[in-house]
């Protein structure tokens, strides 16, 4: 559990910060007219991450965000108000602080997990699944000066969870490593989580915050803009960030645009824009009513102002009630686009709809290669339905082709029938 | 005093983490040398035989036994320069781990104070083996120097986290004390004997001075067979309880700002 209540953090911001004898003794004359400089990096932060919980903190550089982890990690102590923290902490701020090099990887797995408050009992009894985690068998003895800044921080982040902590902090650490290797750090995240600890997160990845917390908490200049549902914060900063980012080409930099509810559903830089989207059917003929089974197609049709590098295109279908169905692109896909230039149109292809009757919202969006700056985003902006005709399943939101068997218990006398007497059903 | 005791828990708890730092820094001390660990023996023989040379045969001195005399001054008096200067960066040095991690911050001094005591008592093998070869008696009031080090080690833990905690905030602390640790170590009778000065000076250094104190009574006890005057110990117990203390108290109110100055 952690809870801050009423926090604020102040930094006295010394130009010339006085570190020696002499300064602090012409400070004494000099108290009344020497300049200081306050900065807040946290004003009146209250939240609290319940016991199992998830918080993303997301907003700009400079925001407080890290200041506020580094108080909950005890590494600072707050200006005013509380910060309350119930349970074991593991930080991963920076992967291998206290490394040294000149000791062999064993060494620094014993070092780093002590510092890390793990005593010797318990890192002998897991240094094996940290080894096996880090990859580095055959290094482990190894001085790690002679480590690559790969296996570095897979040591790093080995250590880290091997601490078992009940709250697991971090800042902007998955950057580092292989995807193989970010793929499994991220398992392990999951897995922490449902075994129900409690995770707070950094990120300047909105997607992953989207993906590991429930909630999040939206910090711009030491204040708390917004706190909720993290799918709902992100896109809140999202498109406040995006419309600043448009005031600020257009030369309109003094003023800050406020948070609006309304038109909350497009953001982006619109690099490449996204014109219309139309849904057709397997007959190319447009539509927005279909049945489980058919061919839909969605068009995306695309204009770029610039020649864009590599943009990825993505769709995602969620149902009238908001449960998010399914949202691939174009990279997800291996469908790499090397470039597009001028107007053209990108189709989304579902042969066999497997959706059952309902009404659902559909997306689309255009993004660069990583994935996380937006070109143009239409958030459930588009709607179609589908009607169950033929079909007659209709629980749940989605047909799975299946198979049904029956067979009765043979009776022990009988003789066995090389074939059942009704073949499996296709459906 | 809550929460001291709280604190003094925690410091428990971790109490790995500081073998695993003194560890850390003797085993980085000694890996890329080729003769490894055996320089905490040879090291301070050396030591030894150059100080015998400058303040025994260069310029003449009556005092029996020269040798073992000069070591046994030189050691503790290197324990104590070591974990003086050694935990005056102790912090700062670690600044990357304090920015990144959090733990009982006085940990790193006093594993810096724990590595020079390793040190030091790998360096008494040479001393034992000294005590020998110059044929000094062993006799039971040597039983005392685990005593005398304990209130040497009380006194050096208050110093290392007085001087931690005051270099972070003012860096020339360090340069100022690499001064006055020359001058503290000619203030003390590492290689003559305070006897030998006049008595109002003796006085006033063993007031003065614990490490006078410290050092005339190892001699006393190792070298010449006499056990400690009560008052001795007595007196530099409450100077050293006094200084760790202190050390503590001011350390621990510095120690929250750490993460903001280094």
């Amino acid at each position: 559990m952690v809870r801050f209540e009423g926090v604020s953090k102040k930094f006295i911001l010394r130009h010339e910060r006085s570190r020696s004898f002499q300064d602090a003794f012409v400070n004494i004359w000099n108290r009344r007219n020497r300049s200081r400089e306050e900065f807040w990096a946290l004003r009146d932060i209250s939240f609290e991450v319940p016991e199992a919980g998830s918080l993303g903190i997301i907003g700009e550089n400079g925001s407080g965000k890290s200041t506020a982890l580094k108080l909950i990690t005890r590494i600072m102590g707050p200006t005013k108000g509380k910060v309350q923290v119930q349970g074991k902490v593991a930080a991963l701020l920076e992967l291998g602080a206290g490394f040294h090099p000149d000791l062999t990887g064993r060494e620094n797995i014993f070092l780093n997990g002590s510092i890390l408050g793990m005593n010797g009992r318990e890192m002998t009894n897991r240094f094996h699944d940290i080894v096996e985690f880090a990859e580095l068998e055959a290094f482990i003895d190894t001085p790690i000066k002679h480590y690559s800044s790969g296996m570095y921080a897979r040591l790093g982040f080995a250590v880290a969870f091997s601490v078992e902590p009940d709250i697991l902090v971090m800042d902007e650490v998955l950057a580092v490593g292989d995807e193989a290797f970010q793929r499994k750090c991220l398992d392990k995240i999951r897995e922490i989580k449902d075994s129900g600890k409690t995770i707070i997160l950094v990120s300047h990845s909105l997607q992953m915050v989207k993906d590991l917390c429930a909630e999040a908490v939206w910090m711009n200049a030491g204040v708390m803009r917004a706190r909720g549902p993290s799918v709902e914060v992100v896109d809140q900063y999202l498109d406040w960030a995006n419309r600043k980012n448009k005031l600020r080409l257009e030369g309109a930099h003094a003023k800050e645009p406020e948070v609006s509810e309304e038109d909350n559903r497009r953001w982006g830089t619109r690099e490449v824009e996204i014109t219309r989207v139309e849904f057709l059917g397997g007959d190319e003929k447009p539509n927005t009513v279909f049945a489980t089974g058919d061919t839909l197609v969605a068009r995306l049709y695309y204009r770029a102002r610039q020649r864009v590098e590599k943009p990825v295109f993505g769709v995602a279908i969620h149902r009238i009630d908001n449960v998010h169905i399914n949202g691939p692109n174009t990279k997800t896909s291996d469908f790499d686009i090397e470039w597009v230039e001028g107007e053209g149109v990108v189709d989304y292809t579902i042969p066999i709809l497997p959706l059952l009757e309902g009404t659902y919202r559909f997306s689309a969006a255009v993004y660069d290669y990583s994935c996380v700056h937006p070109y143009d985003h239409h958030d459930r902006m588009y709607t179609f339905t589908v009607q169950p005709k033929t079909m007659k399943e209709r629980y749940g939101f989605v047909h799975i082709p299946c198979q049904w068997r029956l067979e009765p218990r043979v009776a022990a006398h009988a003789a066995i029938s090389p074939l059942p007497d009704k073949l499996p059903v296709q459906f | 005093m809550d929460s001291f005791i709280q604190h003094l828990s925690e410091l428990y708890r971790y109490r790995g983490l500081i073998k695993n730092l003194v560890a850390r820094d003797l085993k980085a001390r000694y890996k890329n040398s080729v003769l490894g660990f055996a320089w905490c023996l040879i090291n301070p023989l050396m030591m030894m035989v150059v100080f015998t040379l400058v303040f025994g045969v260069l310029m003449r001195n009556n005092i029996p036994n020269f040798p073992v005399f000069l070591l046994i001054g030189l050691l503790p008096w290197n324990l104590t320069a070591g974990s003086v200067m050694g935990s005056m960066n102790s912090i700062i040095g670690n600044g990357h781990l304090i920015k990144k991690v959090y733990f009982p911050r006085e940990i790193l001094p006093i594993s810096m104070v724990c590595s020079n005591l390793v040190n030091f008592l790998l360096a008494c093998v040479v001393l034992a083996a000294m005590l020998l070869v110059f044929r000094v008696e062993l006799s039971p009031l040597m039983l005392y120097f685990p005593v005398i080090l304990l209130i040497h080690v009380i006194f050096l833990l208050g110093l290392a986290l007085l001087f931690s905690s005051l270099n972070v905030f003012f860096r020339d602390t360090e340069v100022i004390m690499e001064v006055v640790v020359l001058a503290w170590f000619f203030m003390t009778p590492v290689f003559y004997n305070i006897e030998d000065l006049t008595s109002t000076f003796s006085r006033l250094m063993y007031i003065l001075n614990p490490m006078a104190s410290i050092i005339s009574t190892y001699r006393l006890v190792l070298l010449y067979h006499s056990p400690p005057a009560a008052e001795f110990l007595l007196r530099t117990l409450a100077t050293s309880v006094a200084v760790l203390l202190i050390g503590y108290w001011f350390f621990l109110r510095q120690a929250p700002a750490f993460g903001e100055e280094v």
